[in-house]
């Protein structure tokens, strides 16, 4: 897929007078402007007015070290592993680490030995150990699988960097908490593979990432996986799921070599940025795998 | 709590709540209209059900939050578009600025959502009118005498400035909540941008306990279900579509949604969130006052799933 150089002038005009980015209009918030970033970086060239971009990105960071979605919002979320995502460099190494500290305190309460041992008590059944260990969204809840992929890929770029055991293990736990949630047709909805009994649908875009945070398991385990990525990619609903496929099927070299090109407009600055992404990592630079 | 979280707690309830005050039981007016199809016909449907409920909003900002969950245009997941389209002309035909809003629990592409599920095609300039709720601007509000373990939510700005919100559900059985209609409905306001998807801080809190709380900040809002195709089985996402061929409406939406159980044959009183809200004296068929169809005239079985079936209503 060729490289959409108008899509960068697109983001670039998107910006907010504060530095920020705003999902389509309105105030900035911390996914769009990580996503905007990560479209400059992909592209090897400046943000527009990149200082303050990262001065906005920099005010919202929480004094426990976690980012916020916005400023307004007063509590550290999922966001933090968006930010991760960026070099150290461009935030400061110091703010890095901070948000990596966060990050590895945080775990889906399922799995927090309370919860686990008060389920025992009250349903006669053991519940995920720490051994599957993903992120929430929000803390205090339950792991997903979005935030469980993001917080994957931010923790695999630190061991790339600096390896460490806790890296590896948090890695692995959160991987086979992605693999325990895989439905029964081979993809990834949110979270939920099955309910009372019934075998939930999975989605693209969700499928697209646990791809991508699985890059390097045996591929042995995820061809159902690969088979319905190739299907949605076929399906096209929502330009942010094919760009999250086509990076996904891309990390275990399955993207077709005739796979649809996109169809569905771009209506979001996440969505211009992840399209962008998804050429360039085609083009040989995956900004979440390099 | 901050002197901040306050003044947007008070600044919401003025905003959302000048309708709020609270006011001894009358006999709540819920309208049963029968409806065979998505037709021309819902247009005329919804002017006479507006007027029937003498909602005076002349100059006012009416938020219409439909039921958007799938991108299934063919299944009966998502509030017909045609209904909404319906309901938006009659409301601008009274004098309101009307707009769209929806905040999808579980697929983060709202708009692509909405195009799929024919939104775009069926209502003009539908994109100019509609606010992504999962990613508005948002407000801390506090919630009042909160019976969830919840204290506070950040809420949008579009809901917290409506003058009124129009909960428009399609009529849905729900493997946790039993039955997802106008309260249940309001799950989309919580925005995803701040919670995630799913808004799982609500079912930690308690599903039931969560709805209610919800209702405590509108307790007036209006209530329009589509049950004109509804979902039985294992809803809200994998059910069977089931035709029930009505519109129900009404200012109090405990009793809209004790009413549409009933039209379900589900007992509302086995509904947890709906005592909770409601209380028994506040889904009581005496305290109701049906307009249009009686609810036996139209009610249909709706099959719920194992797990659900001591909701069933014994006798209609």
């Amino acid at each position: 897929m060729e490289i959409d150089n108008g899509a960068l002038e697109n983001i670039g005009a998107a910006q907010n007078a504060d530095g920020g980015w705003p999902y389509r209009k309105g105030g900035s918030w911390t996914e769009p402007t990580v996503y905007a970033l990560l479209a400059h970086q992909a592209g090897r060239t400046a943000a527009p007015r990149s200082a303050a971009a990262l001065a906005w990105l920099s005010a919202v960071q929480r004094p426990d070290g976690g980012w916020t979605p916005r400023g307004s919002v007063e509590q550290s979320t999922w966001v933090t592993a968006l930010v991760a995502l960026l070099p150290p460099d461009t935030i400061g190494a110091g703010k890095h680490a901070r948000a990596v500290a966060w990050l590895l305190r945080q775990s889906g309460m399922e799995s927090s030995p309370i919860f686990r041992l008060s389920a025992f008590l009250r349903e006669g059944k053991a519940l995920d150990g720490p051994e599957l260990s993903g992120w929430p969204w929000y803390p205090g809840t339950a792991a997903w699988v979005t935030p469980t992929c993001l917080g994957i890929l931010a923790l695999k770029k630190c061991y790339w960097r600096r390896p460490s055991t806790e890296l590896r293990e948090r890695i692995d736990q959160a991987q086979t908490f992605l693999l325990s949630r895989r439905c029964a047709d081979g993809g990834w909805n949110h979270g939920s593979a099955r309910s009372l009994g019934y075998n939930s649908d999975s989605y693209p875009e969700t499928t697209g990432q646990a791809l991508l945070a699985l890059a390097g398991t045996d591929a042995g385990r995820l061809e159902a996986s690969f088979r319905q990525g190739q299907r949605f990619l076929r399906e096209q609903r929502s330009s942010g799921g094919a760009a999250w496929l086509r990076l996904g099927l891309l990390a275990h070299q399955q993207l077709p070599a005739a796979a649809p090109l996109f169809t569905m407009p771009c209506r979001n600055v996440p969505d211009t940025a992840l399209t962008y992404l998804a050429a360039a990592a085609e083009q040989g630079y995956n900004v979440f795998l390099q | 709590m901050r002197r901040r979280d306050f003044l947007m707690g008070s600044a919401a309830v003025g905003l959302a709540g000048c309708r709020r005050t609270p006011v001894p039981r009358s006999r709540s007016l819920v309208n049963i209209t029968r409806a065979a199809a998505y037709s021309q016909d819902i247009y005329g449907a919804m002017r006479r059900v507006l007027a029937e409920h003498k909602l005076n909003v002349r100059g006012r900002r009416v938020v219409l939050k439909p039921n958007l969950v799938e991108f299934e245009p063919e299944s009966a997941i998502n509030t017909h578009p045609l209904l909404v389209h319906a309901t938006l002309e009659a409301f601008r035909e009274l004098g309101a600025t009307v707009a769209i809003a929806e905040g999808p629990g579980h697929r983060r592409s709202t708009l692509d959502l909405a195009d799929a599920a024919g939104y775009f095609r069926t209502i003009p300039g539908f994109e100019d009118i509609f606010t992504d709720l999962n990613l508005d601007e948002v407000s801390r509000v506090r919630l009042p005498r909160p019976v969830s373990r919840l204290s506070s939510l950040y809420l949008p700005h579009t809901v917290l400035g409506s003058d009124l919100l129009v909960s428009m559900p399609k009529m849905k059985t729900h493997h946790w909540a039993g039955a997802t209609l106008s309260m249940k409905n309001l799950f989309g306001i919580v925005p995803g941008g701040v919670y995630g998807w799913p808004k799982n801080v609500l079912h930690w809190a308690g599903i039931h306990q969560s709805i209610a709380d919800l209702h405590s900040l509108f307790p007036n809002h209006f209530a329009i279900v589509d049950g004109i195709v509804g979902m039985d089985g294992n809803g809200p996402i994998q059910g069977r579509p089931k035709p029930a061929g009505v519109v129900v409406s009404g200012r109090d939406p405990v009793a809209v949604d004790a009413t549409c159980c009933r039209i379900m044959q589900i007992e509302p009183a086995r509904i947890e969130y709906l005592t909770l809200a409601g209380g028994l004296e506040g889904i009581a068929d005496k305290n109701i006052q049906q307009i249009g169809e009686k609810p036996d005239s139209v009610a249909t079985r709706f099959e719920l799933i194992m797990e659900l079936r001591e909701l069933r209503r014994e006798k209609a």
